[in-house]
């Protein structure tokens, strides 16, 4: 429209010129209305989705928070990432000695003590027989309180079990 | 140097107004004319463009070999999908959630009329029509509801526990489907013009023992031959061949089968039974309602729906529709697609929920002819199958476009473009002259379209011609994908999603009541618009999950797409 205006010649002076310009950016503004449904480079892409996996405590313990790497813990078979707790269960944190192991008994206990955690990598899980109903009573409300707040991203099975996966 | 600044700047004006000519006066007006267009016209779009942009949720872990879970914005990951209509019963404290409610809760929530702002309810009960060529036949609620009484009655004295449903969209229908959730008898809608062995295969499979059917359409000794089980038909006379008499029985089935005509049987009884809602106890469950899905082969396969698959699919397709655009009592919603079908059945028992008028069409089903079908009433809502549009765009809005209406169509695209729905005006008018003049479609304001998955996919709506249909009808479309197994529909374009582009549309984002995970995903492509088979789960769904062969992908706008 405004091109056709200004092709015959009808702006012989300079001084008409903002004028036009004017014109032409109005005509522009009304254009690219950026609240436009279909303008929607700015949106931000969503974090792909995490798989849901089978550990063993071997392969867990890669996952404790070192060189920004994910915080990652189990509780009864079940592995929680607890990354946005980073402050907590992350390197540096009060409960840094349960990042990537298996954490049900020092929970239970109370305890944050490296004496909670089953040493040898490749031996059965804890089956947590010995707890008292205390014991098992905390357990189940850490639990609880961890599945309301993090997300369970796979499950802890003992090395060598049927499950495993094969390295 | 302000002064050198101010002297140049006087220089500047003074030249402009040296030479201000008639020319300067036109395109200084046409600055002003055009800067206050600008304000005046500037609509904000219906949505949040973010809401289009992002229409699903994804749940944060998926299994591997599967795609995330995508779920209605309503109802993100973590939270309990839409199970019920919520019903409260009267005297049941205030705060305390509502029921799921079942078929039984629809009807009365029916009769007892629309709500007040108060709460009070204002006695005005919506209305059913059936539409007869041109002419469309008044059925009041009270009345519907005395031959509700008068069927269910009979049947339950008869002791029928399946009774099977073979009718065209039709008052009779609806009032065999409430008999059975009041009078506690299964109720198998069955489509009508089957062949009459494909019909007695169904009756068997189904165990029925009692028949519903338009009178004369059904050869009974052909049925009875199967099924010994079979002891009652009733017949449904049309109002013309009412003065015939319908109780002579073949043969081969004298003695063994009661024959009764509908509306004797109502004429006779309707003294006995009134014209109240039964009373009933909410703690006990309403029986299902089974559907037959037209599968290719011949026979299809039945579905059983439990009641809460019924009402949670109802309970969506209400809750999906932004608050202003819901059914009211206000709302006519005409039915050109078969109520045996269920996404349409969801929407007419969501209708009567939410005290809208209904109308039923006798030759509603999946491929009519949209513009004789929409004749004699003038809907607010029509419910259609996608097979129908298409056909009414290739045959009729695609050759009568004119040039007025390209000129039309094209001031109101814009409009679509930009977010908003154009208004009626002259650009309206201009845009259906051709197309669609001969249609009675004044008031439509929704156009709800269903695609059957496993349709064929000549049958699915490209964007352009969903633009032309709101450009045309000048009413919202909501367009569903509907499954084997689901009631109502898995997902449903946003009402307020008219961007436009090339290509077959999407399908929008689950409904509340379900929720989506694709299987058989290549890992590499999991991340990003995952494309597999589609694993749809929800208490909308019959036996709480099905998987459907179909490819499906996740668009990046989180929309389902039918792969092609």
């Amino acid at each position: 429209m405004v091109g056709m205006i200004s092709a015959p010649g009808l702006f012989y002076t300079p001084s008409k010129v903002p004028l036009v310009i004017t014109l032409v950016n109005l005509g522009n503004l009304h254009q690219d209305d950026c609240s436009r449904p279909n303008n929607q480079s700015s949106f931000r892409v969503a974090r792909p989705p995490t798989v849901f996996r089978v550990y063993t405590p071997k392969t867990l313990i890669e996952f404790n928070g070192e060189d920004n790497r994910p915080v990652y813990l189990a509780v009864r078979g079940r592995v929680f990432d607890v990354s946005p707790g980073r402050n907590f269960y992350g390197p540096g944190g009060p409960y840094e000695n349960f990042a990537g192991r298996d954490a049900s008994r020092g929970l239970a206990h109370q305890s944050f003590d490296e004496d909670m955690l089953t040493k040898d990598l490749s031996a059965p899980l804890d089956d947590l027989k010995n707890l008292d109903a205390d014991q098992l009573e905390n357990l189940k409300s850490w639990e609880e309180r961890f599945l309301e707040k993090y997300l369970v991203v796979g499950k802890l099975v003992a090395e060598g079990d049927d499950e495993a996966p094969k390295s | 140097m302000s002064d050198q600044l101010l002297n140049k700047l006087d220089t500047v004006v003074a030249d402009i107004l040296a030479d201000w000519n008639i020319y300067s006066t036109i395109v200084a007006g046409l600055v002003v004319t055009f800067a206050i267009y600008s304000v005046v016209s500037a609509k904000d779009p219906d949505v949040h463009p973010f809401l289009l942009a992002r229409q699903s949720t994804s749940s944060p872990i998926r299994q591997s070999g599967e795609s995330a879970t995508y779920r209605s914005l309503e109802t993100p990951y973590g939270f309990p999908l839409r199970a019920g209509l919520n019903v409260k019963d009267p005297g049941a404290p205030k705060w305390t959630a509502g029921r799921k409610g079942d078929l039984r809760d629809i009807w009365r929530t029916a009769v007892h009329g629309a709500l007040n702002e108060d709460g009070t309810t204002s006695k005005a009960q919506s209305k059913i029509y059936t539409v007869l060529g041109k002419r469309a036949v008044e059925h009041s609620l009270s009345q519907v509801t005395q031959e509700i009484n008068v069927i269910g009655h009979y049947l339950q004295k008869a002791e029928a526990k399946t009774v099977a449903v073979c009718l065209t969209d039709s008052v009779e229908l609806l009032a065999s489907l409430f008999a059975g959730a009041f009078y506690g008898f299964k109720v198998i809608l069955v489509p009508h013009h089957l062949p009459a062995e494909t019909l007695s295969a169904h009756l068997q499979a189904a165990q029925a023992d009692a028949l519903i059917a338009e009178a004369g359409s059904v050869d009974l000794s052909v049925a009875s031959k199967d099924n010994k089980q079979l002891s009652q038909v009733i017949w449904v006379a049309k109002y013309g061949n009412r003065h015939m008499d319908w109780h002579g029985v073949p043969d081969n089935v004298e003695g063994v089968m009661q024959v009764e005509v509908w509306h004797e049987l109502v004429e006779e009884h309707k003294d006995l039974s009134g014209m109240d809602v039964p009373e009933y106890d909410p703690k006990e469950p309403a029986p299902g309602i089974s559907t037959v899905w037209p599968s290719d082969s011949q026979s299809g396969n039945f579905i059983d729906f439990q009641s809460e698959n019924l009402v949670a699919a109802v309970a969506s397709l209400g809750s999906t529709l932004p608050r202003n655009q819901r059914l009211t009592s206000s709302d006519l919603v005409l039915s050109i697609d078969s109520l045996s079908r269920s996404y349409p059945l969801c929407l007419i028992l969501n209708a009567l929920f939410s005290n809208a008028s209904i109308a039923l069409n006798s030759v509603a089903g999946e491929e009519v002819d949209f513009a004789l079908a929409t004749v004699g009433v003038s809907p607010t809502v029509i419910v259609a199958s996608s097979r129908t549009i298409s056909d009414y765009h290739d045959s009729v809005m695609q050759p009568k476009v004119g040039l007025l209406s390209s000129l039309g169509r094209w001031v109101q695209k814009r409009s679509l473009e930009s977010g908003t729905m154009p208004s009626k005006n002259i650009f309206s008018q201009l845009a259906r002259a051709g197309p669609s003049s001969e249609l009675s479609l004044d008031k439509l304001r929704l156009l709800c379209v269903s695609h059957r998955i496993d349709a064929p996919a000549s049958a699915q709506l490209t964007l352009k011609q969903l633009t032309h249909f709101r450009i045309f009808t000048n009413a919202r479309i909501i367009y569903a994908l509907t499954g084997p197994g689901i009631a109502g529909a898995i997902a449903q374009t946003n009402l307020f999603d008219y961007r436009h582009g090339d290509g077959p549309s999407h399908f929008g984002a689950p409904l509340s009541s379900t929720e989506i995970t694709l299987t058989g995903v290549s890992e590499t492509a999991a991340a990003v618009q995952p494309e597999g088979e589609i694993k749809v789960s929800g208490p909308a769904v019959a036996g709480g999950e099905a998987v459907l062969v179909p490819r499906v992908r996740i668009s990046k706008e989180n929309t389902v797409e039918l792969c092609t």
